[in-house]
């Protein structure tokens, strides 16, 4: 779009001054264009709200106003929810205690360090699903869970304890259960502001990473198979069971 | 906008006289239902009261109350009709009409066809700035893009609803 076509588009709607009629006559994208504009003007003007249905309107938000006559900032439902995945985390780190919280053969720096990514992207997650932006990068979304994914998969001690299947049953069940109440937390404060794909699958990402940081530390199984299958797929599945079960949810509040 | 969600119910009152008619028209002119375009009013405001912690400083309120329409409106027909909707989430490239089709309307009904063939990402600015007076950098606000972005798609637009209503054109007249 040229310079020109830029101030057609912002002209639209007054009289065209002179050297922009020009350029219209002579300009194969601004003719089209003009022509639309035109063309909308033929449409009949929007049908005006009856007045008792604007009054019902108006009674009922200000019923709602007067119940919540305070707002409640957005990053305090992050809290909110980052309190619940940690209280989990807790509860289900004294669940595994019995049975031995670490078990993860790997150097305890690894093991330390990719408990801290974990744990970022279950911190980073919750903020992107409950921010007021009106957009979310799918891009960079997907560039820090394959961040995550792979230092999971590749951070692995490499020791294969048990059979492949027996394995993956027990730790795809331990993850699912681990996730499912973040989860839930999660898909509550969502229908707290408008539907967008992309949040939805970070809630569910975040949430998941309860399950993935308590895996992580947990299992002595690291082979490089076990840890894609077990952990970081599973991982994976949340953020598109979140966007399956979000998409069907009703939205509470439309606010971006 | 400071002094409503502060709570002031006279701050809420001069808001809705302000933008009730006008988003209702745009709500009709989205969804192409009057009676939806109530309910969904009544959404558009609760969650402006409800929402208001979401709304970020410095910020302009036209530009976000269209923003909660416009995610209303789209709420709306995903509900209504869940396999139309893109895997963005969006509303779909052609909004059912409730009444027969264009090969018996007026010119009218084949401008309202034509728009609404339109996919949504040209749809909602054009409508936004055609009939809600607003300006591309209200709308790039009230959608999260660029001024720029908003600007190509709105031409783009513009171009290929004239476009529709030439075909629709020569299949009223063949």
């Amino acid at each position: 779009m040229s310079p020109e076509c830029s101030r057609v588009l912002d002209s639209l709607g007054h009289p065209l001054p002179p050297e922009l009629a020009a350029h219209v006559a002579s300009c194969p994208e601004c003719r089209p264009l003009v022509e639309g504009f035109g063309a909308l003007g033929n449409l009949a003007p929007a049908p005006k709200m009856p007045e008792p249905a604007m009054q019902r309107v108006r009674t009922r938000t200000q019923e709602e106003l007067a119940a919540q006559p305070l707002p409640t900032p957005w990053w305090r439902e992050v809290l909110v929810l980052v309190g619940v995945y940690v209280g989990l985390t807790a509860l289900g780190a004294l669940a595994l205690t019995p049975l031995g919280l670490v078990l993860n053969s790997a150097p305890p720096g690894v093991v330390v360090g990719l408990s801290l990514l974990v744990l970022l992207a279950m911190v980073g997650g919750a903020v992107v699903a409950l921010a007021p932006v009106r957009q979310v990068a799918w891009s960079l979304m997907g560039l820090c869970t394959a961040v995550v994914a792979l230092s999971v998969v590749l951070g692995g001690s490499g020791l294969a304890v048990k059979s492949f299947l027996a394995g993956a049953i027990g730790c795809v069940k331990t993850h699912m259960l681990l996730s499912a109440l973040p989860l839930l937390s999660a898909l509550v404060m969502l229908r707290r502001s408008a539907y967008h794909p992309a949040r939805a699958v970070a809630a569910g990402l975040s949430a998941g990473a309860v399950g993935l940081l308590l895996l992580h530390v947990h299992c002595p199984d690291g082979s490089a198979a076990h840890l894609a299958a077990s952990h970081v797929g599973p991982w994976l599945l949340l953020g598109g069971l979140a966007l399956l079960v979000r998409s069907r949810l009703p939205t509470s509040n439309h606010a971006p | 906008m400071t002094r409503f969600c502060q709570g002031d119910a006279r701050a809420f009152d001069a808001l809705f006289q302000r933008y009730a008619r006008p988003i209702h028209g745009y709500l009709a002119r989205v969804t192409g239902s009057p009676a939806a375009a109530e309910d969904l009013s009544q959404q558009t405001f609760l969650s402006l009261v409800r929402g208001r912690g979401r709304f970020q400083e410095g910020a302009r309120v036209k530009p976000w109350l269209y923003a909660i329409a416009t995610n209303a409106a789209r709420d709306w027909q995903r509900r209504k009709r869940p396999e139309d909707l893109t895997d963005e989430g969006e509303l779909p490239t052609s909004v059912p009409v409730e009444e027969s089709g264009p090969r018996d309307a007026g010119l009218e009904r084949a401008v309202q066809r034509a728009l609404e063939q339109l996919p949504e990402g040209q749809r909602i600015p054009i409508v936004l700035h055609r009939f809600e007076g607003m300006s591309f950098a209200e709308i790039a606000e009230s959608m999260g893009l660029t001024e720029s972005a908003v600007k190509v798609r709105a031409h783009r637009g513009y171009a290929r609803l004239r476009e529709l209503l030439a075909t629709l054109r020569e299949e009223t007249n063949g």
